[in-house]
């Protein structure tokens, strides 16, 4: 055998690097193929053999998808897995392979077009975007060199940056960046316009991405809360798995991945009928973490948000800025168990990750006591981030109007704690993005 | 002088060929698309050259500066065993008045600059 054989075959062996771009409904599955011990999730395209495109991607982000695509290095190979067996639309990509099934399913199907890009001579997919640069590096002189400016001419196109004035006074450059929607460090699908001047934030716009198809995710039980009455067990267990799959994804931000596995794998064990030891297991995980002291450093006074600031943020947000305000308290179902929300004072990034992981803890004794009460519908129902009536604007929405003004001025580093820190849902931006238009 | 000649022509040999061999195996990025900074799907906007104000620069210079102050134990660690307790009171008053500067540097602030 020879040596490039002998290397294929150790290379097709070893966890397969893949590289997830989850679009509508994609978040929380993508999450959970972080528990695959044959998947290695890496956090840039660079790395990664196989792209993985997780739930519905419409043809607005065609362009961006092809640039990620693009960006594999090769052999590469991309699939896309139906979470919804035919009822959505493909995604815009032309050599994505189509997967249908449970995550095993998925996980065969990534081993496989591994093992075939590096040994089984399956061809690599090519380029998507046009070979054409934006423009040629062009200054006046006979070699291109020389013009206006401190290079001369336009470096591929691509202007300088201006220059604005920066906090100590001075008049520097500002770079104009505009991340996502499938940057690891920001919650998948949401577009984010920043200005920085070196790794200081100076302003920022946030916009659900075009390929989010609203509408596209089924509707979970908090949606079913808002039109039926639902039993308190369910929905308190489904606000646990929330919580713990949004402390997985920030644990994961922080670089603490073995960590997050163990957190992930306490979350999807929080299921309806679950065996009363794991959800023991899942609420001594989180009681764990809310009160862990490693957690403090990177995020202690992180994303300051005081009362005052709130507008029309409610939820864990605002009630890790003191404010004790929760739909459950108005249920008399919820009442009747003693329900009493979790606050914290300090309104940094910690106190809003303690009132999260609080929550989940209540959550899972609440569904432990609930029996088979179930809860009013004259009510507002509670949801994970907020409550959220029918017809009403969501969570993520309020939330997304607090975010620019808390995160101008952080370092880059602290403003991506301080957004993740909000558990925004970008598919609820676009999801009321798209409203006004029905009903015009 | 004719092995030092060698060893150059060896050594930029063996790095022209490790160039060659990391982008055949990894599979050098060839068309535009391929070769721009992953900002996560869009592209980039503007140059990434860009001035920006390094805020420990300050601080890299009194690290400069106190770093320099410590050649002057050389020579006195060698008189040190003759000379005796003397010196080391001489040493620890010229520590003193440079204690007294990094004091002062931390009350002006110039420590801080995250």
């Amino acid at each position: 055998m020879g040596l490039r054989a002998a290397l294929s075959r150790l290379a097709a062996a070893a966890p397969v690097p893949v590289f997830l771009a989850p679009g509508a409904g994609g978040r929380s599955p993508a999450q959970r193929l972080r528990l695959s011990p044959y998947l290695e999730v890496v956090d840039s395209p660079r790395r990664a053999t196989v792209m993985l495109v997780v739930g519905a991607v419409a043809a607005g982000a065609a362009e961006e998808l092809h640039r990620v695509h693009d960006q594999l290095p090769h052999p590469r190979a991309v699939l896309w897995w139906d979470m919804e067996t035919g009822a959505t639309a493909p995604p815009p990509l032309p050599t994505a392979e189509r997967v249908v099934g449970d995550e095993a399913a998925v996980v065969g199907a990534v081993v496989a077009a591994h093992r075939g890009l590096l040994s089984a001579g399956r061809p690599s997919s090519p380029p998507l975007l046009a070979d054409v640069e934006p423009n040629d590096w062009r200054g006046v002189g006979p070699f291109g060199q020389g013009g206006k400016g401190m290079t001369g001419g336009t470096p591929y196109g691509r202007p300088l940056p201006t220059r604005a004035p920066d906090r100590d006074g001075l008049e520097l450059d500002q770079l104009v960046l505009t991340l996502g929607p499938w940057l690891p460090m920001l919650p998948a699908g949401l577009v984010v316009e920043v200005k920085l001047q070196g790794d200081v934030v100076q302003e920022v716009t946030l916009a659900p991405s075009p390929g989010l198809v609203p509408g596209a995710a089924p509707a979970d039980v908090f949606e079913r809360a808002r039109v039926e009455p639902v039993p308190i067990a369910e929905l308190e267990l489904a606000r646990a798995r929330h919580h713990l799959l949004w402390a997985g994804e920030v644990l994961v931000l922080l670089g603490l991945v073995a960590e997050s596995r163990r957190v992930l794998r306490a979350a999807v064990a929080v299921v309806p009928g679950a065996a009363a030891a794991e959800l023991a297991h899942a609420a001594r995980t989180a009681g764990a973490l809310a009160s862990a002291r490693r957690l403090r450093h990177p995020m202690a006074r992180v994303g300051l948000v005081g009362a005052d600031r709130l507008g029309e943020v409610a939820g864990p947000t605002a009630r890790a800025s003191g404010v004790v305000t929760d739909a459950r308290t108005d249920d008399p179902a919820y009442r009747s168990l003693g329900f009493e929300a979790v606050t914290e004072e300090a309104g940094d990034a910690l106190a809003r990750w303690r009132v999260r992981l609080g929550e989940a803890v209540r959550s899972l004794e609440l569904a432990a006591e609930a029996g088979d009460r179930l809860t009013s519908v004259d009510c507002t129902p509670e949801g994970p981030r907020g409550p959220w009536r029918a017809g009403g604007p969501s969570p993520s929405t309020a939330l997304a109007h607090l975010a620019p003004g808390l995160l101008v001025g952080l370092e880059w580093g602290d403003a991506v704690v301080a957004l993740a820190s909000l558990d925004l849902e970008p598919a609820e931006l676009a999801a009321d993005a798209a409203r006004p238009a029905e009903s015009t | 002088m004719l092995g030092a000649v060698l060893a150059i022509f060896l050594i930029a040999l063996a790095g022209g060929l490790a160039i060659r061999a990391g982008a055949s195996i990894a599979g050098a990025a060839s068309t535009a698309g391929e070769r721009v900074p992953m900002l996560g799907g869009c592209a980039p906007g503007t140059h990434a050259w860009s001035r920006f104000h390094a805020r420990w620069y300050p601080m890299a210079l009194l690290f400069l500066a106190f770093d320099m102050e410590m050649v002057f134990m050389y020579p006195w660690a060698v008189v040190f065993v003759s000379e005796g307790p003397l010196a080391l009171m001489e040493m620890l008053m010229f520590i003193a008045i440079l204690v007294v500067g990094i004091l002062y540097t931390w009350r002006e602030r110039a420590l801080e600059w995250a």
